[in-house]
């Protein structure tokens, strides 16, 4: 649970005082509000996802969490502990794959889970069984002896999360777990995060990419300039967008887009690359008018689909306005 | 084990974070022992200084023994320290490390064991080679030396942490620190001669250190009749003041390091 968090940071030394002095009272337009008052609680076993663009307070809000940062103002409770005054019980139950973390690359990727079982305090003997568990589950197994420096982008971001899932982890924070991974490594990734979280897991990730987060999360919270302005389930949010119909239609001859802009119920005709996506008022009229129309130029369709409202074109239309859903 | 993390005791806690510190002190020494900067300081260092100090002048083999001990100690115990913390900022390990179950002392208690421990390797082979050659000529006091050794390595370790409080991610940029504050020291120290006890000398810890090894070594004390107890004692309040003066300032600083 998350109650009232407030982080705070000072501006960088030479831009602190600037021309005003150190007892200004304009100096305290210069601390930067990373996150400013948010509430939100996730509910155990769920995948919650944290959205938002660059620089929204994503970031520092999981590092709030997992007790990188101390909150300026607010509260910070994790399995009913505030997170910062126990900080090491908590972290003792958490498994964290940050955002920027890189692995040891002097060590190889089994002595990367050697040292991190370790330092978490796990038997020998236990760490030996859960690490070939999880190199094995990962695809990383065969690769486990060679210097972690000679992975790939995307067998660091396994190697990671076996880092973090080593220690059998009640909450599991991913900051943006699949970001420029390719695809064979984020599918790994995707299904075993919703693996674990049918396990009992609960999962906290922030993501950019709104296929992860609609994929994959239970409810969802964007985050703009360090303010909660959704939270809902991503189906929820996709609502927003209601009004937002469309069909994609493409035919097997040219057609004159002039005369379908013209239709009652047709609001407007973009040319997509193999066809038309026509923007309308109302899915079923305009699929009766279109074809009356196409029937009448002898025209045959080979192709046609209705657009569903997207979470990104949500999210978008989210940040834009600075819509609030309760 | 984390079920019961919940209902430790303080002394429970504490010895549970003091094994945990051994394992940063394994992982420091493996990755950091052949690092260039380590390299530069700990081994580079003291053998350029050595022919420096010691070429063309006539130096009593006390004075030669007691003086390459200190600066290979001084040098070699503070050469991990300072880029630990930079280094994994650099290599973006920092932030993993930290949401581990640890503190902050906790890491860097492991990276003092670390550099004290790569001090005292590297300082046995000057006081193994003064054995093996000069004992026949010296009276050499094991005990007194080896505990003047393993008290000066400890408190040049806590000193080494103080050096990579700068929230930098260039390790280059705390060498350059590192050199400003390390070469002073060894400087103002009376190394290679006898202690004259001058002011500028009472500020080094290396005088403590360099007595030590000249009494282990037959000399007498520079501080009278009591001189090892006051060295033992000075170079503790030393090594206790460098260390919670870390303690504070990388406490101070440790956020900075994750903004942006």
């Amino acid at each position: 649970m998350v109650k009232n968090l407030v982080k705070h940071f000072d501006p960088p030394k030479r831009a602190k005082y600037g021309k005003l002095g150190p007892n200004s009272p304009q100096n305290t337009m210069d601390i930067i509000r990373a996150v400013d008052d948010i509430n939100f609680e996730v509910k155990e076993g769920e995948i919650f996802g944290f959205l938002g663009p660059n620089g929204a307070g994503k970031t520092t809000t999981i590092r709030m969490m997992t007790g990188v940062l101390r909150p300026t103002k607010g509260e910070i409770k994790l399995l009913g502990l505030n997170a910062w005054k126990n900080q090491i019980a908590v972290k003792q139950v958490t498994g964290n794959v940050p955002e920027m973390a890189n692995v040891y690359f002097s060590f190889s990727g089994w002595e990367n889970l050697m040292f991190i079982g370790e330092i978490y305090g796990i038997s020998k003997k236990e760490r030996i069984i859960r690490a070939e568990m999880l190199l094995k589950k990962f695809d990383l197994y065969e690769k486990r002896t060679l210097k972690a420096k000679k992975y790939s982008k995307g067998m660091k971001q396994r190697l990671l999360l076996c880092m973090a899932l080593i220690t059998n982890p009640k909450i599991l924070f991913l900051d943006e777990p699949t970001s420029g991974l390719d695809v064979q490594s984020a599918k790994i990734i995707k299904q075993l995060i919703r693996e674990y979280n049918e396990q009992g897991m609960t999962i906290f990730l922030t993501t950019h990419d709104m296929e992860v987060a609609n994929e994959l999360c239970d409810r969802i919270a964007i985050i703009n300039h360090g303010k909660i302005i959704s939270l809902d389930t991503p189906k929820n949010i996709r609502k927003i967008t209601q009004d937002y119909q469309a069909i994609d239609l493409y035919f097997t001859d040219r057609l004159d887009t002039g005369e379908l802009k013209n239709l009652n119920t047709i609001r407007e005709v973009q040319e997509a690359q193999e066809g038309l996506h026509i923007i309308v008022d109302d899915i079923h009229e305009s699929i009766c008018e279109i074809i009356d129309y196409i029937k009448s130029h002898n025209i045959k369709i080979k192709h046609l689909s209705t657009h569903q409202p997207k979470l990104e074109e949500a999210f978008l239309k989210i940040i834009e306005r600075g819509v609030k859903i309760e | 084990m984390s079920d019961d993390i919940f209902n430790q005791t303080k002394l429970k806690a504490f010895f549970i974070q003091l094994k945990r510190s051994f394992v940063i002190t394994k992982k420091d020494l493996k990755i950091y022992y052949n690092k260039p900067p380590v390299l530069i300081q700990g081994i580079l260092f003291p053998i350029i200084l050595f022919i420096a100090l010691t070429l063309g002048r006539t130096v009593q083999p006390i004075y030669l023994i007691s003086g390459l001990m200190a600066m290979i100690t001084f040098l070699t115990s503070t050469s991990i320290g300072p880029i630990v913390f930079p280094w994994e900022t650099m290599r973006r390990t920092f932030e993993r490390l930290v949401t581990c179950p640890i503190s902050i002392k906790t890491i860097l208690v492991g990276s003092i064991w670390s550099t004290f421990i790569y001090g005292i390797i590297f300082s046995s082979i000057p006081l193994i080679i003064g054995i093996i050659f000069l004992s026949t000529e010296l009276t050499i006091n094991i005990i007194i030396i080896i505990a003047g050794m393993v008290i000066a390595g400890l408190a040049f370790a806590c000193f080494s942490l103080i050096l990579s409080v700068p929230s930098t991610d260039t390790p280059g940029n705390t060498m350059v620190f590192t050199i400003l504050i390390k070469f002073p020291l060894i400087f103002m120290s009376p190394l290679f001669m006898p202690i004259i006890l001058s002011p500028i000398a009472f500020i080094s810890p290396l005088t403590y250190y360099i007595d030590i090894v000249n009494v282990s070594l037959g000399n007498t004390s520079a501080f009278g009749p009591l001189g090892v107890l006051f060295d033992i004692g000075i170079l503790i309040a030393f090594g206790f003041g460098f260390l919670f003066l870390a303690f504070f300032l990388h406490g101070k600083t440790l956020e900075r390091r994750f903004r942006g």
